[in-house]
């Protein structure tokens, strides 16, 4: 590190002032001492080094990790509901012998779907509406960071959190899987062609439920509001593509499933992992071809984030 | 070198011109940005510091133009705003630290420069509690210390007494001073009180309705003037007129007498002619600018009436515009 050296002349100067000041005010218990501040003349690491700082620093808030105690309770509650299938898949192939394999990758979202929601909604406030709150917006800005840098590093912290809750429990139910499979090595052989399909949705779903989050609660810097606005974005649209697809039922309205993040993210993780989707759930009775659910997924995700660039570009800090 | 101009700088917000045409060049050092509430003291700031745009014209901050070179002149500015903006569930530590990652420096660099920055502006053990728990000082010695950790060659502070009891507001002055002086980092304080400016600064920008009403050294400033101040106990109409009719040039000025001179001033004359008229003299003293004069239109009014005309003082360039 080449940290400067304390310039001779300042310490002096410093120790003047101190002096001064001890004398000026001898009865303040709050006087200023200076005990050396230094001139700091080694590496400026700029933009990227900024910008990944910023991103751990918004993971790490979203976990409330360096925050206080209640702030680190409905994530890991939520992670710990997302992971409790998982888990007990886990333990089930630990203890009963035979296959035992109860819940398959490509269906897990379909089981997990308001979880994903609710764990959106208590992260992304963190992430996205803390700084407007705090009004810490004008530090970063007058950093050296831009409007488009901060946007993406809080996309990227938020697709990082989702990643938690979609990849790591899926992680867990594929050595759960093989597990009760009593052949470890011959499952992993076997079922290798799943991890691709694996991540593939875990990303494609993170980064669609991620962009939707962050921009609501970009748009609304007070928590209560960021909280239920990303609740109402997430499920209203299931309720309304359920009644149009499911009740309503015609040509016309079946197109409505394009409307919900959380039918497409199921509809294409079963296109990902090439399998038809529950028939009684909506993407399964909308009947559209599998394929559009992804494409979809990338451009809601592709409209949400320029909303969020667009969103930072023009916010007042 | 100067720390940063402006060529025309203009902002304008639907129905009020916040910056109007300013065309500056300040010098480094300690620097007072002073003007009424709503004089565009905090638009500038926020134009060099790239956080607001401007309407039109230019600007360049350290030489970096704010157009087109603003994330590399953001790695060496400092900025405290007036407004709170510390996230009080972090603690200072924390939070400065990761600061000063965002500006750019590395990891181990910004831990131990957060800890001295902290003990610079004064904030020690409670460094490592949540800035929740602080007190008004205490806060604006956390948001002084984010403004500083990453040594920025120039530090835009505004209001940066905002809020503190007359003790705080001392020792922040002590700080800023040190910290300008001690340590020559430039920096620019906007405030709206004229003594802040006249214990700390050393050059003084005046700006009113977006305008520049005068920029130079603050000792230029408050330097004596060739105006001779006379005090009386009564209406002082009729000195005037009797020093008048010596062919003095003075204005009366309720009890006072403004008497411009050159050269010895009349002090015999002054005394004969007060006793002749039967007052008492309270003060023959040799005026001095304050600062308060510039906000003072009718003083303003009375001085430039009596300077002489070759005389050059600060004041008279600032009406001049």
């Amino acid at each position: 590190m080449t940290q400067a050296t304390p310039d001779t002349k300042d310490t002096k100067d410093t120790k003047d002032t101190q002096d001064a000041g001890r004398a000026g005010a001898p009865d303040s218990a709050s006087s200023i001492y200076d005990l050396g501040y230094r001139r700091y003349e080694g590496e400026r690491l700029g933009r990227r080094h900024a910008i990944s700082a910023l991103y751990v620093e918004s993971l790490r808030g979203a976990f409330g990790l360096g925050r206080s105690a209640g702030a680190k309770v409905a994530p890991a509650v939520l992670i710990g509901i997302a992971l409790f299938p998982a888990v007990v898949q886990l333990l089930i192939g630990a203890l009963v012998p035979g296959d035992a394999e109860l819940i398959l990758a490509s269906e897990y979202y379909g089981i997990i779907t308001y979880v994903l929601a609710l764990y959106a909604a208590a992260v992304a406030p963190d992430i996205a509406g803390r700084d407007q709150r705090n009004r810490s917006l004008t530090l970063y800005f007058s950093r050296a960071i831009s409007r488009t840098d901060y946007a993406l590093g809080k996309l990227g912290a938020m697709v990082t959190a989702m990643l938690m809750i979609t990849l790591l429990p899926q992680v867990l139910l594929f050595v759960g899987n093989a597990l009760s499979t009593q052949d470890f090595g011959g499952y992993l052989a076997e079922e290798w062609d799943l991890v691709a399909p694996i991540i593939g949705s875990a990303v494609l779903g993170s980064l669609l439920i991620a962009s939707i989050g962050v921009l609501v609660a970009a748009q609304m810097p007070h928590r209560a509001f960021a909280t239920v606005g990303i609740i109402v974005a997430f499920i209203l649209p299931v309720v309304i593509a359920g009644i149009m697809v499911n009740e309503i039922d015609t040509a016309a309205t079946r197109y409505a499933i394009f409307l919900s993040p959380l039918d497409l993210v199921e509809g294409a993780t079963a296109w990902i992992f090439r399998v038809e989707p529950d028939a009684f759930a909506t993407p399964g009775r909308a009947g559209h071809a599998l394929w559009l659910y992804a494409v979809a997924s990338v451009a809601w995700t592709a409209v949400a984030s320029a909303l969020l660039v667009r969103r930072y570009r023009t916010v007042q800090a | 070198m100067s720390i940063f101009q402006t060529h025309e700088l203009t902002k304008r917000y639907p129905g009020v011109d916040a910056l109007d045409h300013l065309n500056i060049e300040v010098e480094a050092g300690v620097v007072g940005l002073v003007g009424a509430n709503g004089a565009g003291k905090s638009t500038l700031i926020k134009i060099l510091l790239g956080l607001v745009p401007a309407t039109s014209g230019s600007a360049s901050v350290l030489g970096y133009d704010i157009a087109t070179r603003g994330t590399e002149l953001r790695q060496h500015v400092g900025y405290m705003p007036e407004h709170d903006c510390l996230p009080l569930d972090m603690n200072a530590t924390e939070f400065v630290s990761h600061m000063a990652q965002i500006s750019g420096l590395p990891r181990t660099a910004s831990r131990e420069r957060a800890a001295e920055t902290l003990r610079h502006a004064g904030l020690f053990e409670e460094r490592y509690r949540a800035m929740a728990g602080y007190s008004t000082g205490m806060r604006q010695r956390a948001k002084l210390a984010q403004a500083l950790v990453h040594d920025p060659e120039i530090v835009f502070l505004d209001e940066p007494t905002n809020g503190l009891d007359p003790a705080g507001r001392d020792e922040m002055l002590d700080l800023i001073a040190r910290t300008g002086r001690g340590l020559g980092i430039s920096i620019v304080m906007a405030t709206h009180l004229l003594g802040e400016i006249e214990r700390v600064c050393d050059q003084l920008i005046v700006i009113d309705a977006g305008r520049l009403m005068h920029y130079g050294s603050l000792s230029e400033f408050t330097a004596a003037t060739q105006t001779l101040e006379v005090e009386v106990t009564s209406e002082a109409d009729a000195l005037a007129l009797r020093l008048q009719q010596h062919g003095i040039p003075c204005a009366a000025d309720g009890r006072r007498v403004l008497i411009a001179t050159e050269g010895a001033p009349p002090f015999d004359l002054i005394r004969d002619s007060v006793v002749d008229l039967g007052m008492g003299l309270v003060r023959v003293q040799q005026r001095r600018h304050s600062l308060e004069d510039l906000f003072r239109a009718e003083s303003i009014a009375a001085s430039a009436a009596l300077v002489e005309p070759g005389e050059t003082s600060a004041r008279e360039a600032g009406m001049a515009r």
